[in-house]
């Protein structure tokens, strides 16, 4: 695996670029770029090279690919199934960032540049660690450069803070994970993976160190109520860099969790997967009903990632169910599920972001009310935008929907495999959940999509779009190719993805070139994206032949609007389009209205108000706030004690003299 | 010894009293002065010379040296504002006996024979007092008295425990201290010129 190492070496060359000298900036950012660019594409190649391997089991070492020591960088398929996700989308971000990251010349662009490949990097490495330091340290490693990233833009106060929030959480999961490793340990021989596979744990430590160990990776992962991070850090953070963040740092957090629970704790235990599985849906539901309601596109998106991570944990717990039920032959969809959504979705949000990013670059703003008929100024954005948006709404021959499958099928195995009747009420309420939700995702992308790409322009900002540099665009190209591509022939990236988990070479969800089917025990279900399109077709030519048979008139006139003339203000706005969901979850997002009368003469006509609508994040108000007033408080308390008088801290040594005397007498 | 001793708890409580700081001052001397003598009346049973160097260090430093600075320093305070002051005076007080009731209880618990019961409590009692002097006490002046009570106490407590330090510690401490009244006296001094008064309550101004 001399290449994982190469690759490895460029982004350590890459993140040189920090020190070139100033003149050389913009070739610094080129070769920083291009050395990310080549670098992925090694490490995509050896993924995929691995996994076209056949036959080998559960995550087995079976290649050391560097050690020193105690310290070791060990490959195997649940790793290299991660670095297949960093890789692709690593190479095409870069390609994007070739041209994003142009718009920084002048401001740290070499920095920028420099730690890209360090955040690439220590993915990798993290993916790789064969020991629970290397994995920590790399760990730590891709937060600390995540942070420096997102703080790029340091001059915006709202950047800073944004950073600083994404630090304070991302290192209360960091800790979270040590104090896993560090129970882990305790009851291992050392701290090599494969030892503390082994690790054999009393039952209390047990359930605290899967406590941590989930809390640490939802953390990252941002499932809720630990997302808060998430929608904030994105908007802040440079386009392709939330790309990379949301696309590919999210699935890391997956990766770790995998093998906590594949190697390391077990899934024996039913309460793990329960737990794991309600969080997802939860994170799930909320997170597109907040995405829909937000008009900034970037937190759209962040919140869209909340949403999808908790499928894929969903899918995960679901997973666990089933193997803790004994079942652990059909808990192989459920994982394959979790596979192949990550990998689809580290497509289509990447993709997205980079949209988001291309908008940005245009118009510079991200506000979606001041966008629209982006369409007609950037039709290959749009273009890509809508094979995104299509995929995040899990429409057909897209990604997105054969992860979406799979996980409903997991769904539908556990639903079959329940025994009890508080398990079946659990799946009933997933299958409401997951419906509710991609029912609000489709929902919620129409907006997106509809808002700031169709219609009428909304501001004079529309007017000076334009389409994007070559390098952007073909960066976003190959997103959506490989986005229509799983989507219509979903089988080959299904079947690597089953092999990867593969135990004893049983019937797994299959495929060849015309779909993906299941055999889930008592039932066989199938999906084929041709079958789909035969029908789509066949309804299409139905509809044609009915509406040729008829003669019909076309007039074309004005829209009717009560007698007067449309104007572009009375478009649907992406606040009203969402308006009916904000009616209907009122008891959820409890919007914050304010109207205030500017001018009011008459009950009817001749008034002029501002209306502000805000939706605040339940969880930061209920959850957040209080410890905060909490900390604050206690912080307050302890500032009395402590107050910078030297005569107050010579009565504290008199006390405490006091106090030793008189206990040492006793 | 005894006499020695009893004379002693007078002066602290004396110093505990007063509050014009030219007096604090003397009662310090003489407090001191107690210390050499106790420092003979011990030492003699090592030998002259284990005796008498310690005891003139004591004279020299503690009894000519510091406190002919700390007048010096007073001449040099001119605003009256800083000679009274009338804070917790009967707290100090109270609080010395208190110290003393805590000084026997604890020789009684370390058993200890009755005479050296009686300067163990004395030492405990000065060490507890000079302490409650610097935290009462607002004049930096003051503090300084409750610093070298201090030390006293704990220089006694040392003597009685091993019957006379090693000359080389000895030397130690008594720089010790040597550099740290120096110190204070010349932020003192530059405190009085910069804010026209000695009282340690205005340097919270200075915190951030």
């Amino acid at each position: 695996m001399e290449l994982l190492i190469t690759a490895l070496g460029l982004y350590a060359l890459g993140t040189l670029a920090i020190i070139w000298p100033k003149r050389l900036e913009l070739a610094a950012h080129y070769t920083a770029m291009w050395l990310a660019t080549g670098a992925s594409l090694m490490v995509l190649w050896v993924a995929c090279q691995f996994l076209g391997q056949a036959g080998w089991g559960m995550p087995i070492y079976n290649d050391t690919i560097w050690q020193l020591g105690r310290y070791s960088l060990v490959l195997d398929s649940w790793s290299a199934a991660f670095l297949l996700i960093i890789g692709l989308s690593g190479a095409a971000v870069s390609i994007y960032g070739i041209g994003y990251g142009r718009g920084y010349l002048g401001s740290r662009i070499r920095q920028l540049a420099g730690l890209w490949n360090l955040f690439i990097g220590s993915m990798v490495m993290v993916v790789l660690a064969g020991d629970a330091f290397t994995f920590i340290l790399a760990w730590e490693v891709m937060a600390l450069v995540s942070f420096l990233l997102v703080n790029h833009e340091s001059e915006k106060k709202q950047v800073v803070h944004a950073a600083y929030q994404y630090m304070v959480m991302t290192h209360i999961g960091t800790a979270a994970i040590l104090i896993a490793f560090y129970i882990l340990g305790g009851g291992a021989d050392s701290f090599a993976f494969k030892d503390l596979a082994h690790s054999e744990l009393t039952l209390p430590l047990q359930h605290l160190a899967f406590g941590c160990a989930f809390a640490g990776f939802a953390l990252k992962s941002g499932l809720m109520p630990l997302h808060v991070w998430l929608p904030n850090a994105h908007p802040a953070a440079p386009s392709h860099v939330s790309a990379l963040m949301s696309g590919v740092m999210l699935k890391v957090a997956v990766y770790g969790f995998g093998r906590f629970v594949f190697e390391f704790i077990g899934a024996e235990v039913l309460g793990y997967g329960l737990v794991v599985m309600v969080i997802g849906l939860l994170s799930a539901f909320l997170g597109v009903l907040y995405a829909s309601m937000e008009k900034d596109m970037k937190r759209i998106l962040a919140y869209s990632s909340v949403e999808n991570m908790g499928i894929i944990f969903a899918a995960f717990g679901c997973g666990m169910v089933l193997t803790a039920l004994g079942h652990s032959r059909l808990a192989m969809v459920a994982f394959t599920a979790v596979l192949v959504h990550s990998v689809a979705h580290s497509l289509m949000k990447c993709l997205l972001f980079m949209s988001a990013g291309s908008v940005m670059h245009a118009t510079g703003t991200r506000n979606i009310e001041k966008l629209g008929a982006l369409a007609e100024k950037m039709p290959w954005t749009a273009a890509f935008t809508f094979v995104g948006s299509m995929s995040l709404a899990s429409l057909p021959f897209t990604a997105g929907l054969a992860g979406e499958w799979l996980t409903l099928q997991s769904m539908m195995t556990l639903a079959f495999q329940a025994a009890s009747t508080e398990l079946r009420l659990l799946v009933i309420f997933a299958f409401v959940l997951l419906g509710l939700t991609g029912a609000l995702a489709l929902g919620c992308f129409v907006r997106l999509y509809g808002v700031a790409f169709l219609g009428r322009r909304r501001s004079g900002l529309v007017l000076k779009a334009h389409e994007m540099p070559f390098s952007m665009l073909l960066g976003m190209g190959i997103e959506a190719v490989a986005i229509i591509i799983v989507g219509v022939m979903p089988a080959p990236l299904v079947n690597i993805m089953r092999n990867v988990l593969l135990v004893d070479g049983e019937a797994m969800p299959g495929g060849n070139f015309l779909g993906i089917w299941w055999d889930g025990g008592q039932s066989v279900a199938l999906f084929s994206p041709w079958l789909i399109l035969l029908l789509a077709g066949v309804l299409i030519a139905l509809l044609c032949a009915a509406l040729i048979s008829r003669k019909i008139v076309v007039t074309q006139d004005v829209t009717w609007n009560c007698g007067t003339e449309p104007t572009r203000r009375q478009q649907y706005t992406a606040t009203g389009f969402s308006k009916p969901l904000r009616r209907a979850f009122d008891f959820i997002l409890k919007p914050r209205r304010e109207r205030v009368f500017l001018q009011r003469e008459h009950a009817y006509f001749g008034r002029k108000l501002q209306y502000n609508l805000q939706i605040p994040d339940q969880f930061t108000d209920r959850l957040y706030r209080p410890v905060q007033h909490v900390l604050i408080r206690s912080a307050e308390i302890l500032r009395k004690l402590q107050q910078g008088s030297v005569r107050l801290y010579i009565g504290y040594t008199m006390l405490a003299m006091v106090v030793v005397l008189l206990w040492g007498a006793m | 010894m005894e006499y020695i001793v009893v004379l002693l708890l007078f002066v602290v409580v004396m110093q505990t009293r007063v509050m014009e700081l030219r007096r604090s001052v003397v009662c310090l001397m003489i407090q001191s002065g107690l210390i050499a003598s106790a420092c003979i009346v011990v030492g003699l049973n090592h030998g002259l010379w284990h005796a008498l160097v310690p005891c003139l260090l004591t004279i020299g430093v503690k009894v000519i040296f510091i406190p002919g600075t700390m007048l010096r320093l007073i001449d040099k305070i001119t605003d009256d504002r800083e000679i009274f002051s009338n804070i917790n005076v009967n707290y100090a007080t109270l609080a010395a006996a208190a110290f003393l009731v805590l000084g026997y209880i604890l020789a009684g618990r370390f058993m200890l024979a009755p005479i050296a019961r009686d300067i163990f409590a004395a030492t405990i009692m000065m060490i507890m007092t000079g302490l409650a002097l610097m935290v009462m006490r607002r004049r930096a002046i003051l503090q300084m008295c409750g610093l070298i009570t201090l030390e006293n106490g704990i220089y006694l407590l040392g003597l009685i425990i091993t019957q006379g330090l090693p000359l080389v510690v000895e030397l130690g401490v008594f720089l010790d201290v040597l550099i740290a009244v120096v110190v204070l006296v010349i932020l003192t001094n530059r405190m009085s010129l910069s804010f026209m008064t000695t009282d340690t309550t205005v340097m919270k101004k200075l915190k951030g």
